[in-house]
């Protein structure tokens, strides 16, 4: 009886950890088909956005990976071979084509330190300039508490129009942005402020 | 030779048994109407699943997509990117009465929504989302079963509302 009982529980036994087996060398497959992190710290991209009147908070934490994949599985209609298509000219006269916007900022490059635009209209006050390595715009309309900083650096300018024709280069972006660190947009109104940067904290900073 | 056969009859069993709890089960535990209420719990061995699964047709649902169609490769491409990316919390939205939370762990995105009554929590192997969709754009069920087997021992869903409670887990 003894020997019965034992064949039986050998049977199972031998099922189970065939089964078993078969389970966990899959589960290793996929663990060794996974690639290795990378030792440098990751970039990630925070949008942060609190409307005050609605007491509404969003938080997106993006690694810089997944911003690229997006980009560049993005349509073709879209991104073509990394790059992105645009049409500046659709609405009218008013806009600029993407070749004049090249020429123009070639020229500002040569430039250097200066005020590109400024404009005040009413308590409206809206001012484009290059300062170091950044191209900063300001709007401050103070009876709306309206006050808007974009700080653009230089070299993700160059990189947005370093492609030639109507089309930017995804990933000449992407690798700038890698490099970027810090406020790349904040917005700031009565009823709501936004704020668009990159680090390497996956919680992004002032949560 | 009775015993050999009472032997064989008790092992099949116990070898069914354990076949079963090797490759997984799916627990489906609904709770109506608080404690006094219903209460349902339908085990689902993942690998009955699975074979069921492996027998119905790929559906070809390229056509009803539309234009979402062309998002597909994408949507494959950025839950690949997402499962090779450090863990963090991608997305919390905060209102008044809910909060959403998007969250990378490991290989799994979990999303958590708490409202005034309901409690939401879908934890989603990439692995298995990623193997849903097919390189041919072609949505594969059969692969999502495939995949839980690798995203054991964890809550797949858990809903709480009010009184009732839905939740489905996998062991």
């Amino acid at each position: 009886m003894n020997r019965t009982v034992l064949a039986g529980v050998g049977a199972v036994l031998v099922v189970a950890g065939v089964v078993g087996m078969g389970a966990v060398q899959a589960r290793t497959n996929g663990a060794a088909a996974e690639p290795t992190g990378s030792t440098g710290a990751p970039a990630w991209l925070h949008v942060r956005v609190d409307e005050h009147g609605k007491s509404s908070r969003v938080r997106v934490n993006l690694p810089l990976t997944v911003v690229e994949a997006a980009l560049e599985a993005a349509p073709a209609k879209i991104v073509d071979k990394g790059r992105i298509k645009i049409d500046l000219r659709h609405d009218g006269d008013h806009d600029l084509s993407l070749a004049e916007m090249r020429r123009m900022w070639h020229d500002l490059k040569e430039a250097g330190d200066t005020e590109i635009v400024s404009v005040e209209d009413g308590d409206e006050t809206v001012k484009v300039a290059r300062k170091g390595d950044v191209v900063q715009v300001r709007v401050s309309k103070p009876s709306e508490k309206e006050e808007v900083h974009v700080d653009v650096p230089v070299n993700l300018v160059d990189a947005v129009l370093a492609g030639t024709g109507d089309s930017v280069d995804v990933k000449a972006v992407i690798r700038e942005l890698r490099s970027q660190r810090g406020d790349i947009v904040r917005v700031n109104d009565s009823n709501s402020a936004v704020r668009v940067w990159i680090d390497e904290s996956a919680a992004g900073e002032g949560r | 030779m009775l015993k050999l056969i009472l032997a064989g009859a008790a092992a099949m069993p116990i070898a069914a048994g354990a076949t079963v709890a090797a490759t997984g089960v799916a627990w489906v535990d609904v709770r109506e109407g608080g404690p006094q209420g219903t209460h349902i719990v339908v085990p689902v061995p993942l690998l009955a699943a699975e074979m069921a699964a492996s027998f119905a047709p790929i559906p070809d649902i390229r056509e009803e997509m539309g234009e979402a169609r062309q998002h597909l490769g994408a949507a494959r491409k950025i839950l690949e990117a997402l499962r090779e990316s450090p863990d963090g919390e991608l997305v919390r939205v905060e209102e008044r009465d809910e909060t959403v939370v998007i969250a990378k762990e490991g290989d799994t995105l979990r999303v958590h929504v708490t409202g005034k009554d309901e409690d939401v929590t879908v934890n989603v192997p990439l692995e298995s989302a990623a193997e849903v969709i097919r390189p041919d754009g072609r949505i594969d069920p059969g692969a999502a079963v495939r995949g839980l087997r690798h995203a054991r021992f964890q809550t797949l869903v858990e809903v709480r509302d009010g009184d009732d409670h839905v939740k489905i887990s996998l062991w």
